[in-house]
């Protein structure tokens, strides 16, 4: 069967018909062009995936389109900031070398994204806990880490700058 | 001395984030098959036998299927490839005998998946089984049937190296000992999944393809081989790579076919593996068997080695020459030990064909090599450090199978590490169930003779400098996430004294950029590297005479820093960058030139036959201690923390270097706590990511970097590899720690927690029945 | 693209009476809730389903309700992250929020509801492959085969059942309410579960799991499991552990899951006990383990490695539990 999806998907409205049986994943790289969600896995094994649905990650490759209907759907490309700047976490990333190949770098600037709207300063176990599901096969994991208390880092300084301002 | 010094204005030496990273942080990086768009969609039929013999093939069902584009066969391919000239027993699709289940028998393409899928149903594919070897043992049986009828015994390759006297060195020592370690055969499990998108431009008979691959130069030469095409009409292209760690250092099937089923479309088509299929495809670090004797005087210096190793290495050829012969080479090269004898056996056997992985040929023999070094140190109670500062070389040597080893930093990565991890003040003091362990390792800059010899410079890398000021290197090294891009942009912006983001490096399109051999044996540094000075230094030149004619001074005494050209010792003078490049530009318009780097003939290895493998011109070196807590009741080992020191030379950037060594430890460690594949009849029982273990973050420790810059006399600044040459420490040192936590040996990788339960159960029983006699 | 599912038609009813309506018009539908047991199946083409029904629109399908006495109701709905971080059940209950802290990875957390890690199939090496992998095998005896590849020589399927929430939610003696066409009835929740890998759930046709009770309870709870790496895997062994304070001392309750077809209850250690706990009594949890739990060569790891982990965890998971009860008092 095909419906007409409505969601909003990085900030716009948008109505396409789908499938029942459309994965997420597809949805989002064929439909939408949003090329960030990459397959790494069979199915929901390694996280390369991960888009935010409601602000909350989840396995777009596990997930039907069909159920994300009148969600707020997020993907690594909705994440820059005003004028496409890079956010905090995608500086991070980039600057600390949190991405070597970038294969998993969508999936897990997804995961510390939603750490970080949760958690302004989470310590190393707490950065460990919501990134267990992200497999990376290139930096042991190391520079991740350091990327996203950098990134935290600077946001509690931004803050704390906005507030004395 | 050829380090830079490390300053505020020098781009070598500085920690400089990847230059194509935004793109990755942003999502806008284009891989493989994020490039698919509206192509065809192609499907794979893989052999469900291990070993046959092909009787029929029809595929007349599936080429009437509404939707189906092309079908082809291996009838549509009778050139073998491979990656060795002298070694090619590989078809993109079986003809005649299959050799492996999973080995590509057609393949279809189609308007959509689900066509594509019902396509491969509908071809009628019959095999006559013959019988089929999963062990080495079982392969190399008397009356095994042959896999490939030119290799007796099904033995791809024997090796048989004796250097020194090694009878007459065990006869010297002190303590002999012996032991035989089994290390379990391992994929890359690089997060992105094989894929090639490839388009047939009809009219102009042209093939533009796209692919994973680490070395777009081979793949381009193949595919014109085995589609009987003129290189000049295929255009290459190696878009964002998701790893390698050396599963695309050779063509591989699908690369083929992709290539047939566009031509046969005279359209795009896309093939995207599943991730089963991309660990079937395999290539990884084969099940090895190492049986090794070792002589240690009291003092802890070694006076003999004799390894016998035997690898299982899967159906086909792929780099399994190479790989028996590096397990040997690289017995050399890292301590001091005159007398080495090395027997080495390539087995054939039915299983997806293994190739070279991180590390290639070296870790499971020096995984045998230093956790018998420990044994041996700790029965004559020696401390493990002792026995290595007794075995050092002195820089520059040659070793006795004529490795060239001109910058040897293994000592400073010893004290580091020693220092780093309170090894003096700790050991032993870490409480039940808790151990430290330590080792070394090394690894080749590069194989100082390429594969496919051509006589040919190693690499060449181009510069373009054009009306805009922008200084464009054109390199066919494969960026794959190693960050050899930014290696060659810092190493020209730094040769010419401008910012790393004046310069624009343009990498993996045979459109464009020269030629060059690829992302394999961690060659890209020291080669590509040299060839980026070398192009920069001639670019400087002509600047410099630009330069020189505007200030009226002789061209030799021009400096160029931070983008200012200035007449050495002279403060007035001074010139900006694009007022240099104007007039440069004046003289002959746009310039071009180049720069190449050629292995000079003393680093290519011994004159014995398979003597040119694990020749370089400079070897990395590492040291590193792991912390390691083993819980015995469960047999799990946690490891707590790793410090590793590796002497690079020189870190040309050093954020990236950094980023290799966690990485290349981290790799080590799953190899060495978790990863292994496993085949019912020859069937892969790991084909997914949740039965392949990779380390999770959960499992990954904190891993302590200590870069050691020996500056190499050939190297780049003095710079070597980086990324592979702490891999091999990592088992050994963890297994190491494990002994010095439980006082348990384990002859087996990895350390499972089966692995390590039923060995200590083991032992238990064993310490009982001792008991049980002594009391009697 | 990926591999295309094959097709089918999802519905998602908003009320009990509608979703009775979909099932007799539908018997053949599978039920969906998170996906992320029954989508990796569907990529699999291990389910042949002409229709999805989606129950996360169904009415307090993922409330938490206290009941009288401290009993609690979780609606099957509830999400795993939910109950991972839901105060009731942080205290003496907190082994199911240990547990459900356990299962995969946050983003399947987020997905992954209570009933549908009830409910979720069982797991082998030679089931969770692709079609060409199982046909290349001749399938098995738990689809599409006649064989066990893990015991040729048996009669049944012997896939395990790795939920992690059974083995504490059956230690603290939970029981299911299951919706069906003839109205609700209430099961222990060890008795919703076969041990037939093939057919591993008790429910009736029709039937819905749409919560779970969990009676008083005043004591001590733990999860604990054994897998090879520290997130993501399933368990290879686990177990529940409750130590309630009974008349006259103490009882405990052990539940084992992922070495059998169905999670095992581990019988004959449940007199009541003095603390702290004897020598004796760990060695009879110990053998009381081993003799119980089956597992079988369908997992990576040895079967053997999974019986010695059950029992090792359960020993220690007893003791902790008796430490901590004895230094509450």
């Amino acid at each position: 069967m095909t419906r007409i999806l409505r969601l909003t998907l990085n900030g716009r409205a948008r109505a396409d018909a789908v499938a029942d049986n459309l994965l997420l994943i597809d949805y989002l790289r064929d439909a939408a062009r949003l090329t960030s969600v990459k397959q790494g896995c069979d199915g929901g094994e390694c996280g390369a995936c991960l888009v935010l649905v409601d602000g909350s990650p989840r396995p777009a490759c596990i997930t039907l389109a069909a159920q994300c209907e009148g969600a707020k759907v997020e993907t690594l490309e909705g994440l820059s900031g005003p004028g496409g700047a890079l956010s905090p976490l995608q500086r991070a990333f980039h600057e600390r070398l949190g991405a070597q190949c970038g294969f998993c770098t969508p999936g897990m600037v997804v995961s510390a994204t939603a750490l970080l709207r949760k958690t302004k300063r989470p310590d190393e176990g707490a950065i460990r806990a919501a990134l267990e599901g992200n497999l990376c096969r290139c930096t042991g994991y190391v520079k991740i880490i350091d990327a996203v208390q950098t990134a935290a880092a600077e946001m509690a300084a931004d803050q704390t700058a906005e507030a004395a301002g | 001395m050829n380090a830079p010094a490390r300053t505020a204005t020098r781009a070598a030496g500085t920690r400089t984030p990847l230059v194509d990273g935004i793109e990755k942080v942003t999502g806008r990086a284009r891989f493989t098959a994020d490039l698919a768009g509206d192509a065809a969609v192609a499907r794979i039929l893989r052999s469900p036998v291990a070993h046959g013999v092909i009787r029929r093939i029809d595929t007349t069902a599936a080429e009437a299927l509404p939707g189906v584009l092309a079908v082809v066969t291996g009838a549509d391919c009778a050139h073998p490839f491979g990656v060795l000239p002298i070694a090619m027993n590989e078809y993109p699709m079986a003809r005649d005998r299959v050799r492996y289940r999973g080995e590509p028998v057609a393949a279809v393409a189609a308007v959509d998946a689900a066509t594509a899928a019902r396509a491969l149903k509908a071809i009628e594919l019959q095999i006559d089984p013959l019988p089929a070897y999963f062990t080495a043992t079982e392969a190399r049986a008397p009356d095994a049937v042959l896999l490939h009828d030119d290799k007796p015994g099904n033995v791809e390759r024997e090796v048989h190296h004796v250097f020194g006297d090694p009878d007459a060195g065990l006869a010297e020592a002190d303590l002999v000992r012996t032991a035989t370690f089994t290390c379990a055969e391992i994929n890359h499990a690089q997060m992105e999944p094989h894929a090639a998108v490839a388009e047939w431009v009809p009219g102009r008979e042209e093939l533009i393809f796209h692919s994973v691959t680490q070395v777009p130069f081979y793949t381009h030469k193949h595919l014109a081989r085995c589609l009987e095409m003129d290189p000049a009409k295929i255009r290459l292209v190696k878009p964002f790579v998701g790893g390698g760690f050396g599963s695309r250092t050779e063509t591989l099937n699908f690369e083929i076919i992709a290539g047939l089923l566009a031509r046969r479309t005279g359209g795009r088509v896309a093939l995207v593996l599943s991730r089963e299929e991309t660990l079937i495809s395999h290539r990884g670090r084969p099940e090895t068997e190492v049986t090794l004797a070792l002589g240690m005087r009291a003092d802890g210096r070694l006076t003999a080695c004799k390894a016998e190793v035997v690898m299982r290495g899967g159906a086909y050829a792929g780099y399994g020459i190479v790989t028996i012969l590096y397990a040997g080479a690289l017995l050399h090269g890292l301590y001091d030990l005159p007398n080495i004898r090395y027997d080495g056996y390539r087995v054939y056997a039915n299983l997806p064909p293994c190739g070279a992985m991180r590390g290639h040929g070296t870790v499971d023999v020096r995984h045998a090599f230093e956790t018998l070094v420990d044994r041996m140190a700790h029965e004559l109670d020696l401390d493990p450090f002792t026995v290595r500062r007794a075995n050092l070389l002195e820089a520059p040597l040659f070793t006795p199978n004529g490795l060239m080893v001109n910058s040897y930093g293994l000592p400073d990565c010893l004290d580091r590490v020693e220092a780093a991890s309170g090894w003096k003040e700790r050991r032993g003091k870490l409480g039940p169930g808790r151990g430290l362990g330590m080792a070394c390792s090394h690894y080749v800059s590069g194989a100082a003779k390429p594969v496919h010899w051509t006589g040919e410079p190693h690499a060449v890398v181009a510069l373009r400098l054009d009306f805009d000021g922008a200084v464009t290197a054109l390199t066919g090294a494969p960026e794959i996430g190693q960050g050899s891009s930014t290696m060659v942009a810092i190493s020209v912006a730094d040769t010419l004294g401008i910012d790393v983001g004046r310069v624009r490096v343009v990498c993996g399109d045979s459109a464009t950029v020269p030629k060059d051999n690829g992302a394999y044996s961690s060659r890209i540094t020291f080669m590509v590297g040299n060839a980026a000075i070398g192009a920069a230094r001639n670019l400087r030149t002509e600047l410099a005479q630009a330069a020189a004619a505007k200030l009226e001074a002789d061209p030799a005494d021009i400096d160029c820093a931070g983008e200012v050209f200035s007449v050495r010792g002279s403060a007035q003078s001074q010139l900006t960058w694009a007022e240099v490049v104007a007039a440069a530009l004046a003289v002959d318009g746009p310039i071009t030139v180049k720069g190449s780097f050629t292995t000079p003939e003393k680093a290519q290895g011994g004159g014995h036959r398979g003597g040119a493998v694990g020749s370089t011109m400079g070897f990395s070196y590492a040291a590193q201690v792991v912390e390691a807590t083993v819980d015995v009741d469960l047999g799990r080992i946690t490891v707590d923390r790793v410090w590793v020191a590796l002497d690079c030379g020189f870190a040309i950037n050093p954020l990236a270097v950094e980023g290799q060594i966690e990485g290349s430890v981290w790799m080590g460690m799953g190899q060495a706590l978790m990863e292994e594949t496993r085949y019912a009849e020859g069937l892969p029982l790991h084909a997914s990511l949740l039965e392949y273990r990779v380390p999770t973050i959960a499992d990954s420790p904190p891993i302590e970097v200590h870069i050691v810059e020996s500056v190499d006399p050939l190297g780049p600044f003095g710079a070597k590899e980086a990324g592979e040459g702490a891999l091999s420490g990592f088992p050994p040192a963890l297994a190491a720690a494990v002994a010095d936590a439980i006082g348990l040996d384990m002859d087996a990788l990895p350390l499972s927690p089966d692995r390590v339960l039923e060995a200590l159960v083991a032992k238990r029983r064993a310490a009982q029945r001792a008991k049980r006699r002594e009391d009697a | 693209m990926t591999e295309a599912l094959a097709d089918f038609t999802l519905h998602r009813p908003e009320s009990l009476e509608s979703l009775a309506i979909l099932r007799r018009a539908v018997p053949e539908a599978r039920l969906i809730a998170g996906g992320t047991d029954l989508l990796p199946n569907l990529r699999r083409g291990l389910v042949d389903a002409p229709a999805l029904i989606d129950l996360t629109a169904l009415p307090d399908f993922a409330e938490i309700e206290p009941l009288a006495q401290g009993a609690l109701r979780l609606g099957a709905g509830l999400r795993l992250a939910d109950l991972a971080r839901a105060p009731e059940l942080a205290g003496p209950r907190q082994a199911v929020a240990e547990a459900a802290r356990g299962v995969a990875g946050p983003a399947h957390r987020n997905a992954a509801t209570l009933g549908g890690n009830l409910c979720q199939d069982t797991r082998c090496l030679y089931y969770n492959q692709s079609d060409w992998w199982r046909a290349a095998n001749g399938y098995c005896l738990k689809y599409r085969g006649d064989t066990c590849h893990v015991a040729p020589q048996g009669k049944r399927c012997r896939a395990a059942f790795a939920s992690d929430l059974a083995a504490p939610l059956i230690a603290l003696g939970a029981e299911v309410a299951l919706a069906g066409p003839v109205g609700e009835r209430r099961l222990p929740l060890a008795d919703l579960y076969r041990d037939d890998g093939a057919d591993h759930l008790a429910l009736a046709p029709g039937e819905v799991l749409i919560a779970v009770h969990l009676p008083p309870f005043a004591g001590l709870s733990a999860y604990e499991k054994a897998r090879q790496r520290r997130a993501i895997d399933f368990p290879i062994a686990g177990v529940g552990a409750a130590l309630a304070r009974v008349t006259g001392g103490w009882r405990l309750s052990l539940a084992v899951t992922g070495t059998d077809s169905r999670p095992v209850a581990i019988a004959g250690i449940d007199d009541a006990l003095d603390l702290p706990l004897s020598d004796d009594m760990l060695a009879r949890i110990d053998k009381a383990v081993q003799k119980q739990v089956t597992p079988m060569r369908s997992t990576m790891i040895s079967s053997h490695y999974r019986r010695l982990a059950a029992s090792a965890l359960a020993r220690r998971l007893a003791q902790r539990l008796a430490e901590q009860a004895r230094d509450a008092r």
